[in-house]
This record gives C-alpha cells, sequence and structure tokens, in this order.
C-alpha cells in the first residue's frame, strides 16, 4: 500500500533504535513472511535429533519466536498464516497452557508415517493425516467431530490413540499430538529448570548470555544450551537486557 | 514535528493531525519531574484516582486507611515548581469517614459537586463536596471492590457495583433505589466498567475468569461473554471455554472511543477485545506481571495517534502502543507496589499512586532552556531566579562617568 501520508507513529520512533548486540534475525522488523520461515528452520536445526534417534519431527516453541522477533503480535499473525496453508502444525504440549509446539507438516508426516512401518495401526494413521491433519488446523478434535465429519469409527479412533497422535484430554475429545513426545517434554522440562537454576545461582541471579552459552552444562541439559536460552527469553520467564558487554539475562521473580 | 506545522498552516493537513502530533510526542517524553510534587498526605497505600472530566483541575484519591483527598492539579503560580495541594480531606476523624481501606473512587461526570467512593467496609457513599458529608449511603452484603458512574448517562443514572457477591447490582443515583441485579457470575466482581460509546452498554470482570457485556435495557441475560480463543474449542482444555483469562480478571478498560475494551488478568496477560463483537483481536502484549487480588485501575491515553495503555506493573507503571503491543517503556519511581494510574488528557500526564503512599505525577519533559537565555538571565538578575519583567527593573547604575 502507498502512502501519500506518513502515519504519526513513524514521525515519532516509538521505540529508540539501540545498536545493540547483533542477533541472528535481531534486527529483522518484519521484512516478509519467508522471515518468520527461516528463523523457524534455524530454530528446528537447535534441536537435537539424534537424541530420539531420529524418530521424532524436529520440534520448536512458539515463544522461542518472540525472542528473536520483538513484535510479538506479528509472529503471531505470521504463524497462524503459515498455520493455514497448511506447511505448519501446531500442537498444545500440556506441560503449560500457553506452551505450543511447533513442527513443518511434512517432517510430521514422514517421521509419523515412518514410526508406523510394520504396525496394525498403519491403515488408521494414514487415513487420519491425510483427513483431518491435512484439512483441518484444529489442535484439539471432539468425539463427534471424529465421528460425523471425518467418519472415523470406535476401533479407528481407538487405534489412533494407541499409535500416539491422539492424546486424551477429556471425556470424549483428544488432542493432536506428536507419538513419542513423552521423552521431548520430560527432557525438556529438565533442562528447563537446570538452565533457569544456573542463571539463578550466579552473582546477582543475572549473566551475560554469551557467558552462559559456553558454561559446562550438567548432564540434565540434554539439549543445545541455545534452544533452552531461546526458550527462557521467550517465554519472559528471564529479562534479556542489552548491555555494552553484550545481552544479559537477569532471573525473573514471579 | 516542523513537517507537522507547516502542513497545518497551508492547510494541506488536518487540525487535529497536529494535535494528535504534539499529542503524541509528549506522551513519548512522560518523565518523573522535579518540579512537579503531589502533597503527601496518605498514610497509607494509595488504592484508586480519579481526575474530574469537565476542568481536569481537581484530582481524588482513596487510601488503603480510609481516607479520601482533592487536590488541585492547577498550577496558576507561575513558577514551574508547584507541588498540586491537597485542598480537602475527609479523615480519620470525620464522622463519615470510611471504616475499612477505600476501593473506588469517582467524581460525578458532570461537575465537582459530588464524588462516590465504595469500600472494603462493604458501603458506597455518595458524598457532597461542599459539606463533606454523604448524602446516601448504600449498604452491602460483601466488600465493594468496584463500582462505575456511567459518564454519559443521560437517560438514567445507574452505578454499578461489583462486590463479592456474584450479582451485578445497579443502584439508581436518583431515587436511592437499587432492585435492578444483573445475573450471570459465579464469582466475586472484581470490576465494573460503563462504556463510553453507548449509554447502556456495561462491562464486568469477575474472579470466574469470565467478562460479560450487558445491555441494562435487557431483561434476559448479557449480551455476550468474551472468549479469550475467539469460539475455537480446540485451543484450551475444556474447562477454560468461554473465558477471557487463564485467571482472575481484574481490570478493565474501555478505550477513549468505546470501540475497544482492554482486560487483564491474573494470568499475566493483557487483551484487546472488540467491543462490538467481542472478538478478541490478539494482540501480544507480552507478559504483563499482574498478582493484584483486587481491581487494577490502568487506564489509555486520549488523543494520540497510536494510543498508549499504562499498566502498573510490580512497582513501575508499563507503557505499551495499544494496537501493536509492544513495551514503549517502563515508567520507574514508586518504592512499593503500583496500585492505580490515571491519565489526564488535557496535558497529557500521567498520575500514578501506589502501596508508598506517594502520587507520582509524570510530566511531559519540556525543552530544555537553551544556554543563552541562561546567561542573559544571570546578567540582568541580581539574586537567582527572579521573574520580572526587565522594563521594571533598575537600570541606574552607580559609575560616574
Amino acid at each position: 500500500m502507498n502512502r501519500k501520508r506518513a502515519l504519526i507513529s513513524d514521525a515519532f520512533k516509538v521505540k529508540k533504535r539501540r545498536n545493540g548486540p547483533e542477533q541472528f534475525g535481531a534486527d529483522a522488523d518484519g521484512d516478509g513472511p519467508t522471515d518468520i520461515r527461516s528463523t523457524l528452520e534455524y530454530l528446528m536445526t537447535l534441536f537435537p535429533r539424534k537424541l530420539f534417534n531420529d524418530a521424532l519431527p524436529q520440534i520448536v516453541l512458539k515463544h522461542q519466536l518472540y525472542s528473536i522477533h520483538h513484535d510479538k503480535t506479528l509472529v503471531d499473525k505470521e504463524v497462524n498464516k503459515l498455520r493455514e496453508r497448511g506447511e505448519l502444525l501446531m500442537f498444545q504440549l500440556g506441560f503449560d497452557a500457553e506452551a505450543f509446539g511447533l513442527v513443518f507438516a511434512l517432517d510430521y508426516k514422514t517421521k509419523v508415517l515412518a514410526g508406523e512401518e510394520g504396525k496394525v495401526t498403519r491403515a488408521a494413521v494414514e487415513k487420519f493425516l491425510e483427513k483431518a491433519v491435512s484439512s483441518c488446523t484444529d489442535l484439539s478434535f471432539s468425539k463427534d467431530k471424529m465421528l460425523t465429519e471425518f467418519l472415523f469409527t470406535d476401533s479407528e479412533i481407538t487405534q489412533l490413540v494407541k499409535s500416539g497422535v491422539l492424546t486424551v484430554r477429556d471425556a470424549g475429545s483428544w488432542w493432536l499430538s506428536i507419538p513419542n513426545s513423552g521423552k521431548f517434554t520430560k527432557y525438556f522440562i529438565q533442562g528447563r529448570k537446570a538452565v533457569l537454576g544456573m542463571v539463578k545461582k550466579s552473582k546477582y541471579s543475572e549473566i551475560l548470555k554469551a557467558d552462559i552459552e559456553e558454561r559446562r552444562t550438567t548432564s540434565q541439559v540434554k539439549f543445545h544450551m541455545k534452544y533452552h536460552i531461546h526458550d527462557i527469553v521467550g517465554a519472559e520467564l528471564v529479562e534479556s537486557i542489552p548491555t555494552t558487554s553484550g545481552t544479559l539475562l537477569r532471573f525473573v521473580d514471579s | 514535528m516542523l513537517g507537522f506545522l507547516t502542513a497545518r498552516q497551508a492547510g494541506l493537513d488536518d487540525p487535529l493531525r497536529l494535535r494528535r502530533a504534539e499529542s503524541t510526542r509528549r506522551v513519548l517524553g512522560l518523565k518523573l519531574n522535579p518540579d512537579r510534587d503531589v502533597d503527601r498526605v496518605h498514610g497509607n497505600g494509595v488504592n484508586t484516582i480519579d481526575i474530574d472530566a469537565i476542568e481536569g483541575k481537581h484530582m481524588l484519591s482513596g487510601g488503603a486507611d480510609g481516607v479520601i483527598v482533592i487536590y488541585d492539579l492547577e498550577n496558576f503560580s507561575g513558577k514551574p515548581q508547584y507541588t498540586c495541594k491537597a485542598v480537602c480531606t475527609v479523615g480519620r476523624s470525620s464522622r463519615y469517614v470510611h471504616k475499612f481501606s477505600v476501593e473506588t473512587v469517582q467524581w460525578y461526570p458532570y461537575d465537582t459537586g459530588m464524588f462516590i467512593s465504595s469500600s472494603f467496609d462493604k458501603t458506597m457513599k455518595v458524598w457532597d463536596t461542599e459539606t463533606l458529608k454523604p448524602a446516601e449511603v448504600f449498604e452491602f452484603e460483601g466488600n465493594v471492590y468496584s463500582h462505575h458512574l456511567s459518564p454519559i448517562a443521560r437517560k438514567h443514572s445507574l452505578i454499578a457495583v461489583g462486590t463479592q457477591n456474584p450479582k451485578i447490582q445497579l443502584c439508581d443515583l436518583k431515587s436511592g433505589s437499587r432492585i435492578h441485579v444483573l445475573h450471570g457470575h459465579r464469582g466475586e466482581i472484581l470490576s465494573v466498567r460503563w462504556s463510553p460509546r453507548y449509554e447502556h452498554i456495561l462491562a464486568t470482570a469477575s474472579a470466574d475468569s469470565k467478562v460479560k457485556v450487558w445491555d441494562v435495557r435487557r431483561a434476559s441475560g448479557c449480551l455476550f461473554t468474551l472468549d479469550q480463543h475467539n469460539g475455537d474449542k480446540s485451543k484450551a482444555s475444556s474447562e477454560a471455554v468461554n473465558t477471557a483469562h487463564n485467571g482472575r480478571v481484574n481490570g478493565l478498560c474501555f478505550t477513549g472511543d468505546g470501540l475497544y475494551l482492554l482486560t487483564t488478568g491474573t494470568d499475566d496477560r493483557m487483551r484487546l477485545w472488540n467491543s462490538a463483537t467481542g472478538e478478541n483481536t490478539l494482540v501480544n502484549y507480552g507478559k504483563v506481571c499482574n498478582e493484584s487480588r483486587k481491581r487494577l485501575q490502568f487506564t489509555v491515553s486520549h488523543g494520540c495517534s497510536p494510543e498508549f495503555v499504562f499498566v502498573p506493573c510490580g512497582s513501575s507503571v508499563a507503557v505499551y502502543a495499544l494496537h501493536s503491543g509492544e513495551l514503549v517503556t517502563m515508567l520507574r519511581g514508586h518504592y512499593n507496589n503500583v496500585d492505580c494510574c490515571e491519565f489526564h488528557p488535557d496535558y497529557q500526564e500521567l498520575y500514578s499512586g501506589g502501596k508508598d503512599c506517594n502520587i507520582l505525577a509524570w510530566v511531559p519533559v519540556l525543552r530544555a532552556s537553551d544556554v543563552e537565555e541562561e546567561t542573559s538571565r544571570e546578567n540582568k538578575g541580581a539574586a537567582g531566579q527572579s521573574s520580572v519583567n526587565p522594563a521594571f527593573q533598575d537600570a541606574w547604575s552607580s559609575d560616574e562617568d
């Protein structure tokens, strides 16, 4: 849209531009729809595939994007656009009402089908992936929806739950889920607690980002340190303060 | 800024545009000013403040000790250094003072002859400002968290009252009756607010995580309940269906034009809703720290572009841009939790009160005086800051020439 007149908000830069430490994509101010995608791909590389023997697709949490792009509303909008186009899938991970996991749709389908090789439940899962996952972007499915819209039978639904594609939500409805993701959730929560503990134990409960990335991680932290840092910054469990020596992470008491 | 001025001069721009630009510039420059002070009268935390809508001259404040103070905000002294003096107080010695903390105060919207205060002593009192005696006392069964009188109503003078009881009472100011009750909530009502656009629309927020919007003319239930997922039942667990927040909703504020409604909740989130349809606009403000067990009084700026939201967040006031959700700045200055804040639309000033018994005035930073002006003043004046007109100054010199 070509504006003849500038917006008043552009005349007064609402946020002072700081020449802060250059991070990957830190200064990207909505350069275009592909920017979120490339950030997602970068975050996916931080996910440890070997840890799960390549059985899990690469999972990124939605709030990790907030630590890289500062405009949260824009990030939300872009993520919804990708979901509507069918390229991205969002999952309710279960340990936090606000923690949503994002997986590329293609990754998800290949991994799930690979996991179903030679199993009895394969046919039901294939049908589910084709019909339900491709067409609707919901996070959960209720019983009548499954029976009437997608024409699944009760036994098929049981098979889907057995295979791990659906998880019980309450009587008569199920969350969409990633098979074998229990291990992921366990290691993730463990790692998050350990990293937060490291920040909290530091002097004044604050530590430079560069320093904590250098630190030797305990056996509790199984993921890449950067993965956890993006997570705690995005979830606002630590405050990210730009300083002359780099970004400082300060523990937030809540 | 000069661009806006020349455009206004040449008639290229609407006069309103220049006004908005200047208001926005002033709000972006809000700072604690050492010259502006508010008299410290409260001995205990300040719970609520209200500035009168007609002149913007007087400010009411209600404290945790039941004391109500009226301040004069206007600065006619001619000096930049000014303390907003307390004009009168309803102190602990008054016979009619509230027994427990005052939770909400509000000026009568049409003149400052009357104000209404409600308190944890389960009463709401309508005071006559002249005599500082209550003209009317309404008694309730539970603590009164919040009340609001519609600022634009011409056809009715109903005061909506939110108490510990899940039923919202509407008290009529003219007749003193309280037969109108709104049913629907299941938890205590933490905040009530009339729409500044339609005099019959009322929004209420409750501890049961729901926000309901009512039309008081309708006999049946509420118009709609705000749903944070916009009807997408799949996003949350099934108990969280139709809730505005994942915790208690303790703050409500309409924008100046009444088109949008802001709500804050103890799930540390603030949401912006379209007040006509009840749709969540999904603006993401991030984590807005909120631990208040009572009503949180926050405010929206008026006459700027973009509008700003001022929310008390712990011991500072957070300023967010309304529609984009980004954090503009944090105003730090209080020593303890901030409970309330109020925006003065004419001067673009913000007043905030908190548990440290102070009311702080955040004033737009004025242009610092040039070096030239200062030295010339030093040469003329004999002793420091004299604002005497140079024509009246003695030009006589004792030098015999």
